[in-house]
Protein backbone atom coordinates (compact mmCIF):
# COMPACT_ATOMS: atom_id res chain seq x y z
CA UNK A 1 0.00 0.00 0.00
CA UNK A 2 2.45 2.79 1.08
CA UNK A 3 5.31 1.64 -1.70
CA UNK A 4 2.23 2.47 -4.53
CA UNK A 5 0.96 5.41 -2.70
CA UNK A 6 2.82 7.42 -0.43
CA UNK A 7 5.81 8.59 -2.49
CA UNK A 8 9.02 8.56 0.26
CA UNK A 9 11.17 11.25 0.58
CA UNK A 10 14.14 9.42 -1.07
CA UNK A 11 11.61 8.77 -4.43
CA UNK A 12 11.22 12.80 -4.13
CA UNK A 13 15.04 13.63 -4.18
CA UNK A 14 15.75 11.49 -6.82
CA UNK A 15 12.79 12.92 -9.02
CA UNK A 16 14.56 16.42 -8.20
CA UNK A 17 17.51 14.68 -9.42
CA UNK A 18 16.59 13.60 -12.33
CA UNK A 19 14.91 16.91 -13.26
CA UNK A 20 18.45 18.27 -12.91
CA UNK A 21 17.79 20.52 -9.80
CA UNK A 22 20.76 20.26 -7.16
CA UNK A 23 19.50 18.60 -4.18
CA UNK A 24 21.18 18.25 -0.40
CA UNK A 25 20.39 15.28 2.50
CA UNK A 26 20.16 16.07 5.91
CA UNK A 27 19.84 14.13 8.18
CA UNK A 28 19.57 13.87 11.99
CA UNK A 29 22.93 11.84 13.28
CA UNK A 30 23.22 12.70 17.18
CA UNK A 31 20.56 14.73 19.87
CA UNK A 32 20.94 15.17 23.66
CA UNK A 33 18.47 15.88 25.82
CA UNK A 34 14.62 16.13 24.48
CA UNK A 35 14.37 16.39 20.60
CA UNK A 36 11.55 16.15 18.08
CA UNK A 37 12.78 14.35 15.72
CA UNK A 38 15.23 10.78 16.67
CA UNK A 39 18.20 10.35 14.68
CA UNK A 40 18.14 9.12 11.10
CA UNK A 41 15.27 11.33 10.80
CA UNK A 42 15.63 13.20 7.32
CA UNK A 43 14.83 15.94 5.19
CA UNK A 44 15.99 17.28 1.80
CA UNK A 45 16.52 20.67 0.13
CA UNK A 46 16.72 21.43 -3.52
CA UNK A 47 18.29 24.20 -5.20
CA UNK A 48 14.87 26.29 -5.21
CA UNK A 49 15.11 26.03 -1.21
CA UNK A 50 12.12 23.63 -1.61
CA UNK A 51 12.10 20.60 1.05
CA UNK A 52 10.78 17.78 2.42
CA UNK A 53 11.05 16.09 5.30
CA UNK A 54 11.97 17.21 8.86
CA UNK A 55 14.83 17.21 11.07
CA UNK A 56 13.67 19.09 14.02
CA UNK A 57 9.59 20.89 15.01
CA UNK A 58 10.05 23.55 13.17
CA UNK A 59 13.27 25.09 15.35
CA UNK A 60 16.46 24.75 13.31
CA UNK A 61 14.34 23.73 9.56
CA UNK A 62 15.36 27.81 8.31
CA UNK A 63 18.61 27.51 9.27
CA UNK A 64 19.49 24.03 7.83
CA UNK A 65 18.07 25.17 4.24
CA UNK A 66 20.19 27.55 4.26
CA UNK A 67 23.31 25.72 5.17
CA UNK A 68 22.09 23.31 2.12
CA UNK A 69 21.55 26.21 0.16
CA UNK A 70 25.39 27.58 0.63
CA UNK A 71 26.52 23.75 0.72
CA UNK A 72 25.58 23.75 -2.91
CA UNK A 73 27.29 26.87 -4.02
CA UNK A 74 30.44 25.59 -2.54
CA UNK A 75 32.89 23.09 -3.46
CA UNK A 76 32.06 20.78 -0.43
CA UNK A 77 30.26 17.42 -0.27
CA UNK A 78 29.29 17.32 2.97
CA UNK A 79 29.15 19.16 6.55
CA UNK A 80 27.91 18.69 9.64
CA UNK A 81 25.96 21.26 11.67
CA UNK A 82 25.08 21.59 15.17
CA UNK A 83 22.33 23.36 17.25
CA UNK A 84 21.91 23.97 20.73
CA UNK A 85 19.05 25.13 22.83
CA UNK A 86 18.21 29.10 22.18
CA UNK A 87 19.07 31.54 24.28
CA UNK A 88 17.98 34.85 25.69
CA UNK A 89 17.74 36.41 22.31
CA UNK A 90 14.17 35.36 21.15
CA UNK A 91 15.32 35.29 17.46
CA UNK A 92 18.07 33.04 17.50
CA UNK A 93 18.03 29.93 15.84
CA UNK A 94 18.20 27.09 18.36
CA UNK A 95 16.15 24.29 20.20
CA UNK A 96 13.39 25.68 21.98
CA UNK A 97 12.84 21.85 24.00
CA UNK A 98 16.41 22.31 25.55
CA UNK A 99 17.60 19.76 23.34
CA UNK A 100 20.93 19.57 21.30
CA UNK A 101 20.80 18.35 17.80
CA UNK A 102 23.74 17.09 15.34
CA UNK A 103 22.94 17.51 11.61
CA UNK A 104 25.09 16.02 8.20
CA UNK A 105 23.85 17.28 5.54
CA UNK A 106 25.41 16.08 2.14
CA UNK A 107 25.10 16.78 -1.46
CA UNK A 108 23.34 14.29 -3.91
CA UNK A 109 25.65 13.18 -7.13
CA UNK A 110 25.59 11.09 -9.59
CA UNK B 1 25.70 10.56 -1.48
CA UNK B 2 25.06 8.86 -4.74
CA UNK B 3 22.05 8.35 -6.32
CA UNK B 4 22.80 5.12 -6.88
CA UNK B 5 22.63 4.25 -3.31
CA UNK B 6 19.21 6.64 -3.06
CA UNK B 7 18.15 3.90 -5.88
CA UNK B 8 18.99 0.76 -4.19
CA UNK B 9 17.65 2.43 -1.07
CA UNK B 10 13.99 2.83 -2.66
CA UNK B 11 14.17 -0.54 -4.21
CA UNK B 12 15.00 -2.54 -0.86
CA UNK B 13 12.47 -0.68 1.47
CA UNK B 14 9.47 -1.14 -1.57
CA UNK B 15 10.55 -4.49 -1.26
CA UNK B 16 10.54 -4.80 2.51
CA UNK B 17 13.96 -5.72 2.77
CA UNK B 18 16.33 -5.51 6.26
CA UNK B 19 19.49 -3.32 5.74
CA UNK B 20 21.52 -0.15 6.87
CA UNK B 21 23.22 2.79 5.27
CA UNK B 22 26.39 3.48 6.49
CA UNK B 23 28.12 6.99 6.22
CA UNK B 24 31.68 7.64 7.19
CA UNK B 25 31.40 11.19 8.27
CA UNK B 26 35.19 11.71 7.90
CA UNK B 27 35.09 11.67 4.28
CA UNK B 28 31.38 11.28 3.39
CA UNK B 29 31.52 7.67 2.01
CA UNK B 30 28.04 5.66 1.78
CA UNK B 31 27.62 2.18 1.81
CA UNK B 32 24.48 -0.36 1.84
CA UNK B 33 24.93 -2.75 4.74
CA UNK B 34 23.46 -5.98 4.92
CA UNK B 35 23.97 -9.34 6.86
CA UNK B 36 26.58 -11.51 5.60
CA UNK B 37 27.77 -8.26 2.76
CA UNK B 38 31.38 -7.68 2.32
CA UNK B 39 32.42 -4.33 3.29
CA UNK B 40 34.54 -2.06 1.82
CA UNK B 41 37.84 -0.54 3.49
CA UNK B 42 36.06 2.36 4.86
CA UNK B 43 33.79 0.15 7.39
CA UNK B 44 35.34 -3.65 7.20
CA UNK B 45 37.13 -2.52 10.46
CA UNK B 46 33.80 -1.79 12.27
CA UNK B 47 32.11 -4.98 11.12
CA UNK B 48 31.51 -6.31 14.60
CA UNK B 49 30.15 -3.24 15.95
CA UNK B 50 28.15 -2.56 12.91
CA UNK B 51 26.44 -5.74 13.41
CA UNK B 52 25.60 -4.94 16.69
CA UNK B 53 23.35 -1.39 15.98
CA UNK B 54 22.06 -3.43 13.31
CA UNK B 55 20.71 -6.45 15.13
CA UNK B 56 19.92 -4.15 17.52
CA UNK B 57 17.76 -1.54 15.01
CA UNK B 58 19.95 0.88 16.67
CA UNK B 59 20.10 4.38 14.58
CA UNK B 60 23.38 6.68 15.55
CA UNK B 61 26.74 7.69 15.56
CA UNK B 62 29.36 4.46 16.59
CA UNK B 63 30.84 4.72 19.92
CA UNK B 64 34.47 6.05 19.44
CA UNK B 65 34.02 5.94 15.37
CA UNK B 66 33.15 8.43 12.55
CA UNK B 67 30.66 5.78 11.06
CA UNK B 68 27.33 6.65 11.21
CA UNK B 69 24.30 3.87 10.66
CA UNK B 70 20.88 3.99 9.79
CA UNK B 71 18.85 1.01 10.04
CA UNK B 72 16.24 0.64 7.12
CA UNK B 73 13.95 -2.23 8.74
CA UNK B 74 11.02 -4.68 7.51
CA UNK B 75 7.39 -2.90 8.15
CA UNK B 76 5.12 -4.93 10.16
CA UNK B 77 2.66 -6.31 8.49
CA UNK B 78 -1.07 -6.20 9.53
CA UNK B 79 -3.90 -8.49 8.60
CA UNK B 80 -7.47 -7.46 8.06
CA UNK B 81 -10.26 -9.56 8.39
CA UNK B 82 -13.36 -8.18 6.74
CA UNK B 83 -13.12 -5.50 3.89
CA UNK B 84 -15.96 -3.60 5.55
CA UNK B 85 -16.26 -0.20 6.19
CA UNK B 86 -13.88 0.14 9.01
CA UNK B 87 -11.11 -1.70 7.39
CA UNK B 88 -11.52 1.59 4.52
CA UNK B 89 -10.85 3.99 7.54
CA UNK B 90 -8.06 1.66 8.88
CA UNK B 91 -6.51 2.01 5.25
CA UNK B 92 -6.67 5.80 5.71
CA UNK B 93 -4.84 5.77 9.53
CA UNK B 94 -2.25 3.10 8.66
CA UNK B 95 -1.14 5.38 5.55
CA UNK B 96 1.28 7.43 7.28
CA UNK B 97 2.38 4.56 9.77
CA UNK B 98 5.31 2.49 9.39
CA UNK B 99 2.89 -0.34 9.08
CA UNK B 100 1.74 -2.73 5.62
CA UNK B 101 -1.88 -3.69 5.58
CA UNK B 102 -3.32 -6.60 3.26
CA UNK B 103 -7.16 -7.03 3.43
CA UNK B 104 -8.78 -10.70 2.98
CA UNK B 105 -12.29 -11.36 2.83
CA UNK B 106 -14.05 -14.48 0.99
CA UNK B 107 -17.18 -12.09 0.53
CA UNK B 108 -16.18 -11.12 -3.45
CA UNK B 109 -19.20 -8.38 -3.19
CA UNK B 110 -17.47 -6.71 0.09
CA UNK B 111 -13.22 -7.10 -1.29
CA UNK B 112 -13.07 -5.14 -4.70
CA UNK B 113 -9.93 -3.10 -5.89
CA UNK B 114 -12.41 -0.26 -5.84
CA UNK B 115 -13.74 0.02 -2.55
CA UNK B 116 -9.92 -0.34 -1.44
CA UNK B 117 -7.68 1.45 -4.05
CA UNK B 118 -4.02 0.63 -3.92
CA UNK B 119 -3.68 -1.94 -0.95
CA UNK B 120 -3.28 -5.39 -1.16
CA UNK B 121 -6.39 -7.92 -1.05
CA UNK B 122 -6.99 -11.40 -0.87
CA UNK B 123 -10.24 -12.61 -1.88
CA UNK B 124 -10.61 -15.93 -0.10
CA UNK B 125 -11.62 -17.86 3.81
CA UNK B 126 -8.90 -16.80 6.04
CA UNK B 127 -8.11 -20.85 6.35
CA UNK B 128 -6.64 -20.54 2.92
CA UNK B 129 -4.85 -17.56 3.19
CA UNK B 130 -2.90 -18.71 5.78
CA UNK B 131 -1.76 -21.53 4.30
CA UNK B 132 0.44 -19.79 2.04
CA UNK B 133 1.00 -16.38 3.59
CA UNK B 134 4.31 -16.66 5.97
CA UNK B 135 3.39 -15.10 9.37
CA UNK B 136 5.16 -14.96 12.99
CA UNK B 137 5.23 -12.87 16.02
CA UNK B 138 5.77 -9.97 13.91
CA UNK B 139 2.44 -10.11 12.49
CA UNK B 140 -1.24 -8.03 13.48
CA UNK B 141 -4.40 -9.27 13.11
CA UNK B 142 -7.79 -7.56 13.38
CA UNK B 143 -11.32 -9.41 12.35
CA UNK B 144 -13.65 -7.30 11.73
CA UNK B 145 -16.79 -9.75 9.91
CA UNK B 146 -17.47 -10.30 13.46
CA UNK B 147 -18.94 -13.65 11.78
CA UNK B 148 -17.32 -16.90 13.23
CA UNK B 149 -16.63 -18.81 10.38
CA UNK B 150 -14.73 -16.09 8.67
CA UNK B 151 -13.11 -14.69 11.89
CA UNK B 152 -12.12 -17.93 14.05
CA UNK B 153 -9.92 -19.27 11.86
CA UNK B 154 -7.69 -16.16 11.54
CA UNK B 155 -7.87 -15.74 15.29
CA UNK B 156 -6.81 -19.37 15.90
CA UNK B 157 -4.01 -18.82 13.48
CA UNK B 158 -2.98 -15.57 14.96
CA UNK B 159 -2.79 -17.03 18.47
CA UNK B 160 -0.95 -20.28 17.14
CA UNK B 161 1.93 -18.14 15.52
CA UNK B 162 1.89 -15.53 18.48
CA UNK B 163 1.00 -12.69 16.59
CA UNK B 164 2.11 -9.68 18.46
CA UNK B 165 -1.23 -8.26 18.35
CA UNK B 166 -4.48 -9.80 18.23
CA UNK B 167 -7.96 -8.01 18.05
CA UNK B 168 -11.10 -8.99 17.09
CA UNK B 169 -14.41 -6.42 16.61
CA UNK B 170 -17.54 -7.35 18.48
CA UNK B 171 -19.90 -6.70 21.50
CA UNK B 172 -18.97 -7.82 24.89
CA UNK B 173 -21.83 -10.61 24.16
CA UNK B 174 -20.05 -11.92 20.84
CA UNK B 175 -16.52 -12.02 22.50
CA UNK B 176 -17.80 -14.15 25.60
CA UNK B 177 -19.24 -16.32 23.28
CA UNK B 178 -16.44 -16.41 21.29
CA UNK B 179 -13.55 -17.03 23.85
CA UNK B 180 -15.94 -19.63 25.01
CA UNK B 181 -15.41 -21.22 21.32
CA UNK B 182 -11.46 -20.94 21.31
CA UNK B 183 -11.34 -22.86 24.80
CA UNK B 184 -13.56 -25.26 23.15
CA UNK B 185 -10.99 -25.45 20.36
CA UNK B 186 -8.05 -25.94 23.39
CA UNK B 187 -6.84 -22.57 23.37
CA UNK B 188 -5.89 -21.76 27.08
CA UNK B 189 -7.08 -18.72 29.15
CA UNK B 190 -3.86 -17.05 28.87
CA UNK B 191 -3.97 -17.27 25.02
CA UNK B 192 -7.41 -16.12 24.75
CA UNK B 193 -6.86 -13.22 27.10
CA UNK B 194 -4.12 -11.93 24.64
CA UNK B 195 -6.57 -11.27 22.37
CA UNK B 196 -8.22 -7.81 22.59
CA UNK B 197 -11.78 -7.87 22.31
CA UNK B 198 -14.06 -6.20 22.12
CA UNK B 199 -11.34 -4.75 20.38
CA UNK B 200 -9.70 -1.40 20.30
CA UNK B 201 -9.17 1.26 23.44
CA UNK B 202 -11.81 3.63 24.67
CA UNK B 203 -12.37 6.80 22.64
CA UNK B 204 -16.09 6.78 24.17
CA UNK B 205 -17.60 7.14 19.98
CA UNK B 206 -19.07 5.00 17.79
CA UNK B 207 -18.47 5.89 14.15
CA UNK B 208 -16.76 4.10 11.76
CA UNK B 209 -13.73 6.39 11.58
CA UNK B 210 -13.71 6.46 15.37
CA UNK B 211 -13.42 2.73 15.83
CA UNK B 212 -10.97 2.28 13.32
CA UNK B 213 -9.04 5.32 15.09
CA UNK B 214 -9.53 3.20 18.20
CA UNK B 215 -7.85 0.13 17.01
CA UNK B 216 -5.55 2.08 15.15
CA UNK B 217 -4.44 3.72 18.64
CA UNK B 218 -4.18 0.03 20.44
CA UNK B 219 -2.21 -1.72 17.89
CA UNK B 220 0.26 1.37 18.23
CA UNK B 221 0.43 1.14 21.40
CA UNK B 222 1.33 -2.31 22.03
CA UNK B 223 3.81 -2.77 19.01
CA UNK B 224 5.85 0.39 21.02
CA UNK B 225 5.36 -1.72 24.41
CA UNK B 226 7.05 -4.29 22.75
CA UNK B 227 9.87 -2.25 20.98
CA UNK B 228 10.76 -0.72 24.49
CA UNK B 229 10.45 -4.14 26.05
CA UNK B 230 12.96 -5.42 23.67
CA UNK B 231 15.15 -2.34 23.88
CA UNK B 232 15.48 -2.75 27.92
Amino acid sequence: MKRQVKRTILEQAKDWFESEKKVVLARVIQTWGSSPCPVGSYMIVNDKGEFSGAVSGGCVEANVIQECLDLIKNNNSFKQLEFKVADDNAWDVGLACGGEIKIYIEKINS
Amino acid sequence: MKLQIINEIIKKKSSNQKFALLTNLTNGNNEIFEFGKLLSNDFESYKKQIENYHSLKKNGIIDDTQIFIQNFTKPIEVIVVGAVHIAQYLVDLFKNLDFEITIVDPRKYFITQERFPNVKIINDWPEEIFKKLQTDSSNALITLTHDPKIDDPALKHALKNKFFYIGALGSKKTHTKRCQRLKESGFTEEEIASIHGPIGIKLGGKSGPEIALSIVSQLVLEFNKLLLNSKK
